[in-house]
């Protein structure tokens, strides 16, 4: 395949990936801050500075007050704004049609599809009434958009890279995420014991989808501990991040030559990472969680951009 | 038997660095019955290797690739020519003029000329300058072409710096003033207009006190003259090409031949420019060296020539056109 | 069964000037279309109104759009698509089929006479002027033996039908035709919406033309290749016929490849994969000649790519089509193509050309000038249809500016008397019933080493607005399914 494709395809798989986990958080996090059993965790000021924080890593001052339908509007379908989601859904399509060619009709049908209705969702509707309608149509169209791609695509090297790109972009997504509810939860609490019963762990696994599975799991109430060992290193939570570099770790392998990966190879990279969060315990983490959070995100950053030097160099 | 040594260098200079870039030189001079290459060798400064290969009119080219970030280049050849004595009049066969012009009316050989009868936006003579020069239909071909060779010595004045590689043919007429690129044009543009085939050449010019020429490589003109030939006209110089002319190749205009091509992609915006050493030297006998050798007698020649380029006023300074990204 | 009797043909006045293809003159339907209008006929109003829809829609969510570029923005465009198929059957298919194969083969012998022995010239059959001063004869061409010995692999043949009942040739397209992909997307989308129509007629498929394309491309693969690794190259996603690339690289199964996907190395081409360099040894282009390679055509070209030409030359690699096949699709050749056909093949021209007056010789350009309000006047190397004027259409202002521009530049022009196309039932949005609407057919030929190829059926397209003869996409021309009947 051509390395530019690749890259395309990469990049396709990374940015719709991007704006479902944008627009899930953002849906999350606004509506269940309504009925929050907490006043510090009902602000809405303080929702839209995490919204903002989230999409964008941009710190708003608490004194700064934010205009909420300017936030979400700028979140959500302001063109001029880079980190928006109709800005990602753009650049899914942008590099779908670059790769056109090697994509199935369905996958591509149903890309365009979602891309003309984000297009032309009335920005006036989405301010006032339309941030669940808007942000459910983004989350399910990108339900669609992965099954069309695991069922429609033949399981080569197009999908290991569109599979790549889904990975590594949810991975670094889901990093954001807990980053973000972790920032909010010390904001919002002030001693250690309400932090680690902070209203915002439950919010975090809804942001990613994953409060039901936890329960069934644990059968515990959500608390800091628990919730940031299931979702950084439970294997069999699908939106962990350890699952997303197992997977990863498939694809990459079915990509590479080697069986043996060499040293400073993107394989031998993600392995290691693999196998370093395999033997990582929660009390590990908890003794610096700042620290680790920011190192497994920098080790992400790195894979991204290793596998762009490693197969999508050209002209 | 002449033997010359030629040294060609051009150092290409860039704003800012490279992405990417391609570059082809047509500067070899060609085997035929009067010259011989003996001897080549093509370097540069970044040891890029370069492939032999052949452009759209199968001329002999060197090409090279790079995708390093330089801001600066020197690429460098050294060739070893043989050259008979000829005396190119001695070639002419006797004819008269109604055999010639019968000749080059017919459609047959007007077919088979083709290329060089039909004019490129670099020779084609505007209707103003038509009447300039018209062939006398009452003497032979070779004569008029001659009378053409004196006609175009005298209507321009060599001038270097007036005229580019992009002035039109029209600004070229208008001026009178230019290098033996626009004296071949000219010529050929008028030749053709009458009916000759006529064709660019590009080579290199020996030097002697007496000839013109110094524009880094020169050009003259070869035109088909029935019964005879192709037979070379220097223009610039008002003569016969001869001895002193060392051919490369020929084409319908500069374009065809330019010895330097690249497509350059920058990684910004910025200008490029080329400046050019030519050298063409009589030699008594080759000398049997070895690469070491030769590669220690480039680098003292370069430095005279670097001397030499700015004591020499006439040492021309241009920039070629090249792609940008 | 009479044209007034139904409420979808209620707004379908016949003309007697031009050709119908559906009604005979006295208003009963054609046998051919019979079964069809019956079907149709049990639709409604609003059946047709939400069909039509539907299909629209259908074309934008898939893509197939092409891009109009306006004033100031690019817009995505569907190509508009008629319900209403059109039907040719099989007798008359061999006709168009062997005329089109007759022209496509006359001209490859044209294109190696032109750039080898130019015999046809020096038999004072085609003037040398027309090869030389066209801006499409690449010099670079000559003595060079394309693999396989095909020039114009593939050709797209514009045909119509005259208000006589004859099809003519308008154009032949060898450079980049394009269309094709229609062709397949319009059946496509015609099987999705009315498939019980398809029970009434047997039709041949249109499917297999990339099938056809891929094996053709095979045949001509360089010297010494086995297995030749076939790529498309286009100008990239904002190319207008982009959605086309793409669909044929897929239905080929072929990679889609941009100018900064390859490099020549040696002489050879290669693609940047994922795993290193591939060797490339056919490349169907959909780039113009003049930017394929920077370095030896148009030097600030970014599509392309440097050496190409080169490495063509030497044999290395084929190009579909060939460089320098424009010198033969040249508006001004087309008037000689009868004589083209006799000479080379020795046969008489199946297919009718339209008279042409070529305003590059003194009488006809004076006939031209005082009988602009009966002519067609195009310019000699423009394609989609940009700068034509039909006479009868111009006011007076009009044609004394159209005289003045032949007049300054006559080699540029030439002028016909006009064709009047033939017309077909069209779906009309605004009157929401079909309307008789100008139609043409742009076939597709393939020519490879001992094997051709014709597509059966073809691109129809219709000229939407009422009375425009001018059938091209970029100038609100839509399209029809083209059904060809087994027999």
């Amino acid at each position: 395949m051509l390395a530019r494709v690749a890259n395309n395809l990469f990049w396709m798989g990374r940015y719709i990936e991007r704006s479902e986990h944008i627009a899930r958080f953002l849906n999350v996090n606004y509506f269940s801050s309504l009925d929050a059993p907490t006043t510090e965790s009902q602000s809405r000021q303080r929702v839209l500075r995490s919204s903002l924080f989230m999409t964008n890593t941009v710190t708003t001052s608490v004194d700064h007050l934010l205009d909420e339908q300017e936030v979400l509007f700028n979140i959500a379908l302001n063109i001029d704004e880079p980190y928006s989601i109709i800005n990602a859904v753009r650049n899914a399509r942008e590099n779908a049609n670059s790769a056109r060619d090697v994509l199935s009709t369905e996958f591509y049908e149903a890309l365009n599809k979602f891309y003309h209705a984000v297009l032309r969702y009335d920005p006036n509707h989405f301010k006032v009434k339309g941030l669940f309608e808007f942000t459910t149509l983004v989350t399910e169209s990108t339900a669609i958009l992965r099954e069309k791609i695991r069922g429609t695509l033949f399981h080569d090297e197009v999908y290991a890279i569109i599979m790549l790109g889904i990975s590594v972009e949810r991975a670094i997504q889901v990093s954001h995420i807990i980053q973000t509810k972790y920032t909010d939860a010390l904001e919002s609490t002030p001693n250690d014991e309400l932090f680690e019963r902070s209203y915002e762990w439950i919010t975090l696994l809804k942001c990613i989808e994953s409060h039901d599975m936890m329960r069934r799991f644990y059968k515990k109430t959500p608390d800091s501990s628990n919730v940031l060992e299931f979702l950084v290193l439970h294997p069999d939570c699908p939106r962990s991040i350890m699952n997303s570099i197992n997977r990863l770790n498939k694809h990459i392998l079915s990509l590479s030559m080697e069986k043996l990966p060499s040293k400073n190879s993107t394989a031998y990279l993600v392995g290691k990472t693999q196998a370093h969060m395999a033997y990582l315990s929660i009390e590990t983490i908890e003794e610096d969680i700042q620290g680790h959070l920011t190192q497994i995100r920098e080790t992400l950053y790195t894979i991204a951009s290793s596998i762009e030097k490693e197969y999508f160099l050209y002209n | 038997m002449l033997k010359y040594q030629i040294f060609y260098e051009a150092v290409n200079t860039y704003e800012v660095p490279l992405r990417e870039a391609v570059w082809q030189f047509i500067i070899l001079p060609e085997d035929n019955d009067t010259q011989k290459l003996r001897f080549f060798q093509f370097s540069n400064s970044e040891n890029i290797p370069y492939d032999q290969s052949v452009d759209g009119f199968l001329n002999s080219t060197i090409k090279l690739v790079t995708k390093k970030a330089l801001r600066e280049i020197t690429f460098t050849a050294h060739m070893d020519v043989e050259k008979k004595e000829i005396n190119p009049f001695q070639n002419i066969k006797n004819s008269t003029p109604g055999q010639d012009f019968k000749m080059i009316d017919d459609l047959v050989f007007k077919v088979d000329h083709e290329k060089f009868l039909f004019p490129t936006a670099l020779t084609s003579i505007p209707q103003q300058f038509q009447k300039l020069f018209v062939f006398d239909r009452k003497e032979t071909i070779f004569s008029n072409l001659c009378h053409l060779n004196q006609w175009s010595f005298e209507y321009f004045t060599f001038k270097t710096e007036v005229t580019t590689t992009e002035s039109s043919i029209t600004e070229i007429l208008d001026q009178r003033k230019g290098v033996c690129q626009d004296f071949t044009h000219v010529f050929c543009g008028l030749a053709r207009l009458n009916g000759v085939p006529a064709r660019y050449v590009s080579g290199y010019l020996h030097q002697n006190n007496t000839m013109v020429g110094d524009l880094q490589m020169h050009a003259w003109v070869e035109c088909y003259i029935p019964g005879t030939g192709w037979v070379g006209f220097d223009p610039t110089n008002n003569l016969l090409a001869a001895t002193h002319h060392i051919k490369v190749t020929h084409g319908r205009d500069y374009q065809d031949c330019a010895p330097l091509k690249g497509v350059i992609y920058l990684t910004g915006s910025g200008n490029n420019k080329t400046e050019y050493t030519v050298r063409v030297k009589e030699v008594k006998e080759f000398k049997e060296r070895t690469q070491q050798e030769y590669r220690a007698e480039d680098f003292a020649e370069v430095k005279r020539d670097l001397e030499n380029r700015f004591s020499n006023p006439s040492y021309l300074k241009w920039q070629q056109q090249q792609q940008q990204q | 069964m009479n044209v007034s009797e139904h409420p979808i043909f209620s707004c379908y006045q016949q003309h007697s000037e031009f050709f119908d293809e559906i009604f005979e003159e006295d208003g009963n339907v054609k046998e051919v279309y019979k079964k069809l209008f019956e079907i149709y006929s049990g639709h409604t109003v609003e059946d047709f109104a939400s069909l039509n829809n539907n299909a629209k829609s259908s074309f934008f969510n898939q893509g197939i759009t092409f891009q109009v570029y306006g004033d100031q923005e690019i817009k995505e465009k569907i190509f508009p698509f008629d319900l209403f198929p059109r039907i040719i059957d099989s007798s008359e298919w061999d006709h168009i089929e062997k005329g089109v194969l007759q022209r496509s083969k006359a001209l490859n012998h044209f294109l190696h006479d032109v750039y080898h022995d130019k015999k046809i010239i020096k038999d004072g059959i085609v003037p040398i002027e027309l090869i030389n001063s066209s801006a499409n004869y690449l010099s670079q061409m000559n003595g060079l033996e394309p693999p396989g010995g095909i020039y114009n692999h593939i050709s797209g043949t514009d045909l119509i039908k005259h208000s006589d009942g004859k099809y003519y040739v308008l154009e032949d397209n060898i450079r980049c035709p394009s269309g094709v992909s229609y062709v397949i997307c319009n059946r496509t989308a015609l099987k999705k919406a009315l498939f019980g129509v398809f029970d009434a007629y047997k039709t041949f498929t249109v499917t297999d033309y990339a099938q056809n394309l891929l094996e053709i491309m095979q045949t001509v693969k360089p010297e010494g290749v086995d297995q030749p690794n076939c790529v498309v190259i286009t100008p990239g996603i904002y190319n207008s016929a982009y959605y086309e690339h793409s669909y044929l690289a897929k239905a080929m199964g072929v990679e889609l490849v941009e100018g900064r996907d390859l490099y020549v190395e040696k002489d050879k081409v290669y693609m940047q994969s994922i795993n290193g360099a591939q060797r490339v040894h056919v490349i169907y282009r959909r780039i113009d000649d003049q930017f394929i390679d920077p370095m030896e055509f148009k030097p600030d070209s970014t599509l392309g790519v440097p050496g190409l030409f080169s490495a063509y030359a030497k044999g290395n690699v084929t190009l579909v089509n060939a460089p320098g096949t424009g010198v033969a699709d040249d508006k001004a050749i087309y008037t000689y193509m009868p004589d083209i056909i006799k000479y080379y093949l020795n046969e008489e021209p199946i297919l009718n050309n339209v008279h042409t007056y070529h305003c590059s010789r003194p009488d006809e350009l004076k006939y031209v000038l005082n009988n602009i309000d009966k002519l067609v006047i195009k310019p000699v190397d423009e394609a989609g249809g940009y700068g034509i004027s039909i006479g009868n259409r111009l006011t007076k202002d009009e044609i004394e500016e159209v005289k003045k521009t032949i007049a300054a530049s006559p080699r540029k022009y030439i002028a016909q008397p006009i064709m009047s196309l033939s017309v077909h039932a069209t779906y009309i949005e605004e009157s929401n019933s079909f309307e008789p609407r100008h139609v043409d057919l742009r076939t597709y030929t393939i020519l490879g080493k001992d094997k051709d190829f014709v597509l059966k059926g073809g691109l129809t397209r219709v000229a939407l607005q009422k009375g425009n003869l001018i059938v091209n996409s970029s100038q609100g021309g839509g399209s029809k399914d083209t059904w060809v009947l087994k027999s």
